[in-house]
């Protein structure tokens, strides 16, 4: 314990290189000023995934990684879209998924968003249209941003949602 | 014998099913006219999935099955269509009437149930888990998926190898290594090719890294289910910096488009340096995690699946060795002699799983520096030949197993089984006994697919 403790104080914060770092900061301020303007201090994003390859999640459980660190912008992932401002919607809307991603997104308290995340939610990813996909989101839902990528890197998803938070 | 994978095709006249087991291949023909096979559940439980999934995609019949359920189609799927069968072509279907799912559960005196999913609270893929409860207890749990299913197979057919290849990568993007590999045996198969000792260590070196993010990710993950944060924000930052490793050498995060025929150069310099850093974080991290008792409390008997289960139903991977079983497809003369051990555990809880993924972390390490190569060199390939091929991996989950029918030059049937598909179905097994608040962390600790077991 006592060397974890060491080891703890002697890495402190984990920085990246300066310019990543220049960026992360500006971002970091921007990103916290809107969220306190918007959203009263906290942006609460549920990510509903309606047939992804998996990949599109990994990036947003790193976001929570000590590199990026999301929610010390205020920003938060939550358990339930009653609680949720946004809906982060990754994958390609399957047949199967298609009723629970809307019925989720019936359950979000007004005003909400949705912002699709990735190529496969705009079939953009190589995955083709089969009598298992219910072709594009924007068929299903009011789409109010969109984060391209296969995946978006962590970062590709802090700079979208800094430029949704900017666009309304 | 341990059942590997069982499904259709369709031929002219017939269908054919074949069952792939460690030992052999068997094949039966079923006339079209009535198709019906006998099941194999009573000696192979783990074949109800994969029979219940052959009528759904082909309409056969299975005789004496304890379950009829459809499985991948779900309330709104028309059950008069049967998607797999050549002649249907269409690519869009109208929902149907809702039909209500029966869920496998378990009456009684003050006996309720829990519906969990298809969305569930955290950053993760949908499924859904139907408890029957007394009280905490859990008496019975009903593992219900393929939410997410795309229709790779079909998706697949008429295409080539070459233009099926992004589309294979992305099934599982956890395990698009493995199956790029898996793709990778069948197009040398295909084509009569040999792969050079250099790319097929420097492919191999690939897998490692995916499977060392893999475990890196799992041992914070684990305990942040047990309400241990500190091992996340650790073993998260190690998973952030192998994931960066893999973007060095193959331009993208979780290596999508890495494997192929062409030369690839490393800078050894900077990879071993990298992994001497790894070593020395990783073994902090080990002595550090060991010794925090209240969490092995937690993990300790927690989730347990016995030997004689995990053998029963044909489990594979980190599972399958946590119970004891000694079954790795990396147990072979290629990979020892570049530092594979084979490593298992006998307790089957989700300590052992644990434990597994510090022990494989380690011999992965190993083996990383064993793979490093400065180029690897490129092939060209011979002719594709027709022909019904057949590829095995070790994914970071377990045994992965693929099989590609070229008919005329392009894909005639694809059929994958990814390591999830087995191992999902005895995630119920290790619920008695436990209390619902320790699911997440059982399920953690197997970390399967659901894109993969979807498809
Ligand atoms: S967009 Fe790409 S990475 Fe994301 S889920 Fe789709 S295929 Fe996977």
């Amino acid at each position: 314990m006592i060397r974890f403790w060491n080891r703890r104080f002697r890495t402190g914060i984990l920085t990246e290189n300066p310019e990543f770092d220049k960026e992360m900061q500006t971002i970091r301020k921007e990103m916290k000023d809107l969220v306190k303007k918007r959203f009263a201090g906290s942006l609460a994003i549920r990510m509903v995934d309606s047939g992804s390859c998996n990949a599109c999640e990994a990036e947003c459980n790193a976001l929570s990684n000590p590199y990026y660190d999301l929610e010390r912008l205020g920003i938060y992932f939550v358990a339930s879209p009653r609680h949720a401002d946004v809906m982060l919607l990754s994958g390609v809307m399957t047949f199967n998924m298609t009723p629970h991603v809307l019925d989720a997104y019936k359950q979000m308290p007004e005003p909400k968003w949705v912002i699709s995340l990735g190529a496969c939610p705009v079939m953009e990813a190589p995955f083709e249209q089969t009598f298992a996909i219910k072709g594009p989101a924007t068929a299903h839902l009011p789409i109010a941003y969109h984060i391209p990528g296969c995946p978006p890197e962590p970062i590709e998803i802090i700079r979208g949602l800094l430029a949704f938070l900017k666009g309304i | 014998m341990r059942l590997i994978a069982r499904y259709a095709k369709e031929c002219e006249a017939h269908f054919e099913i074949i069952t792939v087991w460690d030992t052999k291949i068997e094949k039966e023909s079923v006339p079209k006219h009535d198709p019906r096979i006998k099941t194999l559940t009573k000696q192979h439980p783990a074949a109800i999935w994969f029979e219940r999934k052959m009528h759904d995609d082909y309409g056969i019949i299975i005789e004496d099955a304890f379950d009829n359920r459809p499985l991948v189609h779900q309330e709104y799927f028309p059950s008069a269509i049967h998607p797999m069968q050549k002649a249907f072509q269409a690519k869009s279907i109208t929902p149907s009437d809702y039909k209500p799912y029966k869920y496998e559960t378990i009456g009684g005196d003050g006996v309720f149930e829990v519906a969990v999913g298809p969305i569930h609270a955290g950053i993760i893929e949908p499924g859904h888990f139907q408890f029957s409860q007394a009280g905490e207890d859990i008496l019975h749990q009903e593992v219900r998926h393929f939410y997410k299913y795309r229709a790779i197979e079909k998706m697949l057919e008429g295409k080539t190898l070459q233009a099926a290849k992004p589309i294979i990568e992305r099934i599982s993007g956890n395990e698009s290594i493995a199956y790029q590999i898996a793709w990778r045996d069948i197009v040398l198969q295909a084509t009569r090719s040999e792969l050079p000792e250099q790319s097929r260590k420097y492919h191999a070196l690939l897998l490692e890294l995916e499977r060392m993010i893999h475990h890196l990710t799992d041992l914070g993950f684990i305990p942040n289910d047990a309400g241990f944060g500190a091992a996340l924000a650790f073993a998260s930052k190690l998973s952030e910096e192998a994931r960066r490793q893999l973007q060095r050498l193959t331009g993208h995060r979780f290596g999508f488009g890495a494997i192929d025929f062409e030369s690839h150069t490393m800078q050894t310099e900077v990879w071993l340096h990298y992994l001497e850093t790894l070593e020395e974080e990783l073994a902090l991290f080990e002595a550090w995690i060991i010794d925090i008792p209240s969490l092995w409390d937690r993990f300790d008997t927690t989730g347990i699946l016995k030997a004689k289960k995990a053998k029963k139903y044909d489990t594979v991977g980190i599972i399958a060795r946590a119970s004891g079983l000694t079954l790795d497809r990396r147990d072979e003369p290629f990979y020892q002699t570049h530092g594979f051990v084979l490593q298992t555990e006998s307790s089957g809880d989700v300590a052992a799983r644990y434990k597994m993924r510090l022990k494989e972390a380690r011999n992965t390490l190993t083996m990383l520096r064993n793979f490093t190569v400065e180029t690897s060199e490129a092939i060209t390939l011979h002719t594709l030949q027709d022909g019904e091929y057949f590829s095995f991996v070790e994914s970071a989950i377990g045994e992965l197993f693929m099989s590609v029918e070229i008919k005329d030059g392009v894909i005639e049937r694809f059929f994958v089984r990814d390591p999830s598909f087995v191992n999902w179905q005895a995630l119920h097994l290790m619920m008695p006994d436990n209390i619902i608040a320790d699911f997440p962390l059982i399920n953690k600790s197997c970390d399967l697919s659901y894109a993969g077991n979807d498809l």
